[in-house]
């Protein structure tokens, strides 16, 4: 083993730093979202997780901005100063927060990987919708070395989303 | 300065889709734009800022441009909002 490798090995394989998946899925690319708002990056750079399991975590630790009355997206301001957008399948804004569950409210201060809503997934496709969850910054255009992570199933555990902020 | 109102008469209000699109519609201005809403104010370039304002349909938005291109900026945002909230 090589100096590097027994250092590496001591301190654990260096994990990229950034903005882990808020929900267990595959982590596809913004610009597969069936949705222009989203693939055209209109509200910002990002990914899009195809979910397994309802829950939603904070991407980060972060303040929440606002969650929508109809409990369907959330909205984070991270420590660095990165505006997250989470929304939870698409056009779900129309089923009236019906399978929504908010766990924090405007203002909270949240942990990475403390959760933040549930959604019914099976609800949501039955009302014929896709349960594709983008995760996009806001100020994409602000982050001096954006990166994303996709092509793979994720949990908490991963990192999505590099900003260099 | 220029100013205008608007009443929302999109059923689901400001949500993300409108308000990316009014930000993408009044970033190309050089004027300084903002909005007002009865629950704020926020800036017309700041996707964050729009969303928390969480207005819904039936509520007055009162927008006010200010600075080179105001002119053209509020005859166009005028227009996109009718067309679009």
């Amino acid at each position: 083993m090589t100096t590097m490798g027994f250092f590496k090995n001591l301190f654990g394989k260096k994990a990229p730093v950034g903005l882990h998946a808020p929900m267990a899925g595959k982590a596809v690319a913004i610009t597969e979202v069936p949705d222009p708002t989203f693939a055209e990056k209109m509200l910002g750079d990002g990914i899009a997780i195809e979910p397994t399991d309802g829950k939603v975590y904070a991407p980060c630790d972060a303040t929440v901005d606002m969650v929508f009355d109809t409990r369907h997206a959330v909205s984070l301001t991270s420590a660095k100063g990165e505006e997250i957008l989470i929304h939870v399948g698409l056009e779900t804004v129309g089923l009236n927060g019906a399978p929504f569950t908010a766990h924090v409210a405007a203002g909270d201060e949240v942990k990475q990987g403390q959760l933040l809503l549930e959604a019914d997934l099976d609800a949501i496709r039955a009302a014929g919708l896709n349960t594709i969850t983008p995760m996009v910054v806001c100020n994409s255009d602000d982050c001096p070395d954006f990166k994303t992570f996709t092509g793979k199933d994720v949990t908490t555990d991963d990192v999505v989303i590099s900003t260099g902020k | 300065m220029k100013e205008f109102k608007h009443v929302i008469s999109d059923p689901l209000g400001m949500h993300a889709r409108p308000a990316g699109m009014l930000v993408k519609a009044a970033a190309p201005f050089a004027s300084k734009i903002t909005v007002t809403a009865p629950t704020g104010t926020a800036d017309a370039k700041r996707l964050m800022a729009l969303m928390r304002l969480a207005a819904k349909q039936g509520m007055e938005l009162t927008v006010t441009v200010e600075g080179a291109d105001e002119e053209k900026a509020a005859a166009e945002l005028e227009a996109f909002l009718t067309a679009n909230l």
